[in-house]
């Protein structure tokens, strides 16, 4: 295995574990929320959290150039404050990969909690929980298999990211080519035998991904 | 001294308007009435897991809730146990731990003492490291019965607590649950849609009709006194019948029915004094209608009150009960479609009087036993 395989193998691991870690930190409050909760605006976040489900990723990338980029509407005041932009550094890939895999993280969590009979939520606020302890100690460890299942779903697309990633991060060998930017630069130039190993491996680890996924939706239904 | 709960609920949904009072001197009350009549919401207004848009809830004095003055007690702060139906027990939690939620803010000993406590009383001993899904249907309805009680609650509301068991445990528990509730001697709320189990479990039955209340009364009472027809309709009380008024006094009421002169007792405390000629409604018991035996004396009207003749033209077994449909030897359309009257009689009468042979009889209903409706 090449130098650059295996550093395209732990950049990839690195950040589909930040973007899984981010999408549990985002994604589980969230499904929480649009699944208990009825707010203003909450049809317009649904649809912005799962457009990336059907968008092609490179739109998706699109929008976090206009975003996050040198002159986005985010980029540009942190570029000018710092001297610092977020496009083409593997933080890019992370957030990425972040805002691709949330859809899958939030919508499988939220039917797991949507599962959850409210009665026993309501059974904890007689017996004197808050709503943030009943979530704690009913909702969330109930809907537990649902959301592992999601954020496993979320590792696994977070690892096979490519449309978003390119945009937005580049594709710099080393620095910013995760597997499947690697995977596609290996074939374009001809090298058979690297692809072929990543092709192998991703391939390898989504049959595990979609497997342990599938276990514990089972469980959780 | 005032009741100890009081109840003033108007709560607007889309479809549906609550708007309930009563109110019970501690003991069992049971909200009884068709589904969709307001009753669990009314459970959930009093546990402050909804939020009622005007009215107020008051318990032993103390105010729960109060749309005029602003007040509402959270329900984590309502110290109300609720029995959900389908119990809604946490899954993921042991016996004890569910017998103990409620504790949570008790140092570890004194609730481990209360959990011990609350299921050695509920015959729960044993089953402590179980879980809800490891329990039988009664099991299950003692967890969650104690887990309610576990944080001695000032109100206690059961929502249909039998209605997730089978038809043979759910007497054997009605009975037993019954029990529980005289001995913890909490204020209770039972709803349920059952009349047998309204009646067993409540002291007062408060009879609910979508979204209002119809009629609230000792138990007794509301057996003997329903307080209309609509409200007897509800109970399932059967030959609810109509017939015009003769004549009424404070004590009697004599009325016209299938072409029969029937004599009623009036209730004086009701002092329901209709106009004759009025239209009037009443009913008959099924198992206070006596049949005559036709190989002892001969049917007198002198000694026999409201003394009737007709023929069965349906019979029902009921296994320890027979149901006869009896039409009047009266023309004109029978009053209930097919038939006049619906009589009870035990299975040993039916064998004896061989009623499956001989199909005519006379009969006669005292005029205690025949009901007069208010409208």
């Amino acid at each position: 295995m090449t130098a650059e395989t295996l550093s395209a193998l732990t950049l990839s691991l690195r950040v589909a574990v930040l973007a899984t870690l981010a999408n549990a930190v985002v994604g589980i409050p969230l499904a929480y929320v649009l699944a208990r909760h009825r707010f203003r605006g909450r049809a317009l976040v649904d649809l912005l959290v799962t457009l990336p489900l059907v968008l092609p990723p490179t739109v998706t990338g699109y929008y976090l150039i206009v975003l996050l980029g040198r002159r986005g509407w985010l980029g540009a005041p942190l570029y000018a404050a710092t001297g610092w932009s977020i496009a083409f550094t593997w933080y890019a890939a992370v957030v990425a990969a972040t805002i691709m895999a949330l859809p899958l993280l939030v919508r499988t969590a939220r039917a797991a909690i949507d599962s959850v009979d409210r009665d026993l939520e309501k059974a904890a606020h007689t017996l004197g929980r808050s709503e943030w302890r009943t979530a704690l100690e009913v909702t969330l460890p109930l809907a537990r298999n649902g959301i592992l299942a999601g954020l496993v779903l979320a590792f696994a697309r977070a690892l096979g990211e490519f449309g978003a990633t390119l945009m937005l991060a580049g594709n710099i060998p080393g620095r910013t080519a995760t597997v499947p930017l690697a995977i596609y630069t290996a074939v374009q130039t001809g090298e058979e035998q690297a692809a072929l190993i990543l092709v192998a491996l991703l391939t390898a680890l989504s049959c595990v991904v979609l497997v342990v996924a599938d276990r514990l939706g089972a469980r959780a239904a | 001294m005032s009741a100890r709960l009081e109840v003033r609920l108007v709560k607007r949904l889309p479809d549906f308007t609550l708007d309930v009072a009563w109110t019970a001197d501690g003991g069992v009350a049971a909200l009884f009435g068709p589904s969709g009549a307001g009753k669990t919401l009314t459970l959930q207004c009093m546990a402050g897991l909804l939020r009622p848009d005007a009215g107020y809830i008051v318990v032993d004095g103390r105010v729960l809730f109060d749309a005029a003055a602003g007040m509402d007690v959270p329900p984590q702060a309502r110290r109300v146990g609720y029995v959900f139906q389908g119990y809604a027990l946490f899954p993921h939690l042991t016996v004890a731990d569910n017998v103990g939620f409620g504790l949570r803010g008790r140092p570890q000993p004194a609730r481990a003492r209360r959990v011990a406590e609350v299921i050695e009383r509920l015959g729960l001993a044993g089953l402590e490291r179980r879980y809800p899904r490891e329990l039988s249907g009664g099991q299950r309805q003692r967890v969650a019965l104690g887990r309610a009680l576990a944080i001695d609650p000032a109100l206690l509301l059961l929502d249909e607590p039998l209605s997730a068991l089978d038809a043979p445990l759910r007497q054997t528990l009605r009975n037993e649950l019954r029990g529980v509730l005289g001995e913890w001697g909490t204020a209770a709320v039972v709803v349920t849609h059952d009349f047998t189990e309204a009646y067993r479990l409540g002291d007062r039955i408060v009879v609910y009709d979508g979204g209002r209340v119809v009629q609230s009364a000792p138990r007794a009472e509301l057996l003997w006194q329903p307080a209309s027809e609509s409200v007897a309709r509800i109970m399932g009380i059967p030959n609810v019948l109509h017939g015009t008024v003769v004549k009424a006094t404070p004590d009697r009421i004599q009325l016209r029915w299938r072409g029969q002169s029937l004599e009623a007792v009036n209730s004086p405390t009701r002092s329901y004094l209709p106009p004759p000629g009025a239209p009037i409604a009443f009913f008959i018991r099924p198992e206070y209608v006596r049949l005559i035996r036709k190989d002892r004396v001969v049917a007198d009207p002198r000694h026999h009150m409201n003394l009737m003749r007709g023929e069965v033209v349906l019979d029902e077994d009921f296994g320890t009960t027979w149901t006869l449909r009896i039409r009047l030897d009266e023309p004109g359309p029978p009053a209930q479609g097919a038939w006049d009257l619906e009589v009870e009689v035990p299975h040993l009468v039916y064998e004896i009087l061989d009623i499956e042979r001989d199909r005519r009889w006379e009969f006669s209903i005292h005029r205690g036993s025949i009901h007069v409706l208010p409208a």
